[in-house]
């Protein structure tokens, strides 16, 4: 069963980089914006809509319901603009103000069930399929075909997880939350966090290699709709 | 597999989160596992995937009024008296043109084809009846005199009674 170790580089995926210059201008168009400038608040919003709509349709799935969701984030921010002290970035402070509404939103659509899916046993690790994507796509997967058909699965595949699992999913692959930062803002300890991200990625590429047609098509979950915490 | 349990929740950690034991302990257990090493190779085949996915579906909506959606929520006392409301009502016409773009191209063409058909209603009409030449103007105290002249008839008006 031995292999070859793995470079340290792949165990560890990169963080995403914050633009400077980016956040200093940030900065400038929010004090304007508290200083009651429409314009420098409308240009934070138009700087933003679209990557708070796509984190909103990630975790709520619906896009007319992102697009509300999305809009009552800039709403509710301009609405705390006060409070927010500089000491992360504003894009950061954003999508978590867009987060927690998101999330909100996706309790008051479902009735919430304890979320049971966090312990990783055996059976979750059994189907056998691991390597099969990375096999399929190839050592070059920007330019496969077949990485570019699933990313238009992508947000159905999304779609088909519970809350608690595509909540996870786009805090960590969109925002670029880290374990600590996913921790304290949905209230679990990092165990639970690297947990549910396992489970998550699993059903998440489980769904693609199905799309991909390299396993059968896995059935709809039952009693795993668990409202995102 | 039992180890597996504890080490794939692990797989995927960004530099910096794993304590130093557990990242030593994850790479020795990397070394002998094919299914953990597969489990890696797909997480980082599918790497960066859904923030593209998610970015594309953005993308592909109209923003267009988004901004003035946001806007028109938020109490006008909040902003500087002025500017603002002047700028976002052009806005609001300049997005409302935006979302009805056949009406915008109605709008901007409706005159110019009100013009061109007047005028063609005109030129086939034959415009206003000249004064006939033959015109008789009568009255019971001016006598007309008619006169032919270059730019047409010219009708003069005299008192007979008068001369």
């Amino acid at each position: 069963m031995g292999c070859g170790k793995l470079p340290q580089a792949a165990v560890n995926f990169p963080a995403p980089a914050a633009s400077f210059t980016m956040e200093v201008d940030d900065l400038a168009l929010v004090e304007k914006a508290r200083a009651g400038d429409a314009e420098a608040f409308r240009a934070l919003v138009v700087r933003y809509q679209r990557k708070v709509f796509a984190v909103a349709l990630g975790i709520v799935k619906d896009p007319d319901l992102a697009w509300d969701v999305a809009q009552d984030s800039f709403v509710r921010a301009h609405q705390h603009l006060s409070g927010f002290k500089g000491e992360s970035a504003f894009s950061t402070w954003l999508f978590r103000i867009a987060t927690h509404i998101a999330i909100d939103a996706v309790r008051r659509e479902r009735a919430s069930k304890k979320d049971d899916l966090e312990d990783v046993d055996e059976a979750a690790l059994e189907e056998g399929a691991d390597g099969i994507l990375a096999t399929s796509l190839g050592s070059n997967p920007q330019q496969t075909v077949l990485r570019k058909e699933l990313q238009e699965k992508m947000t159905e595949a999304l779609a088909e997880l519970p809350p608690a699992h595509r909540t996870i999913l786009v805090l960590r692959e969109v925002e670029g939350l880290s374990y600590e930062e996913l921790s304290e803002q949905l209230g679990i300890p990092k165990g639970t966090v690297m947990s549910r991200l396992f489970h998550a990625r699993k059903k998440m590429q489980a769904r693609l290699r199905a799309y991909a047609g390299l396993v059968p098509r896995p059935g709809r979950s039952t009693g795993e709709e668990g409202a995102g915490s | 597999m039992k180890e597996c349990a504890l080490y794939a929740p692990m797989l995927g950690a960004h530099p910096g989160e794993l304590s130093t034991d557990e990242e030593a302990r994850l790479n020795a257990h990397l070394a002998f596992c094919d299914a953990c090493q597969g489990r890696l190779a797909d997480l980082s085949a599918t790497e960066g995937m859904l923030a593209e996915a998610l970015s594309r579906a953005a993308a592909r909506r109209d923003f267009t009024d988004f901004a003035d959606g946001v806007m028109a929520r938020i109490p006008a006392s909040a902003w500087r008296t002025g500017a603002p409301e002047k700028a976002g009502g052009l806005r609001s016409l300049k997005a409302f043109l935006g979302r009805h773009k056949v009406l915008a191209v109605v709008s901007a063409v409706a005159p110019a084809l009100a013009a061109a058909a007047l005028f063609l209603f005109v030129e086939r009409s034959g415009g206003p009846e000249p004064a006939s030449p033959g015109v008789e103007v009568t009255s019971e105290t001016l006598s007309p005199v008619v006169l032919d002249t270059s730019d047409g008839p010219v009708i003069l008006m005299s008192d007979s009674e008068g001369t």
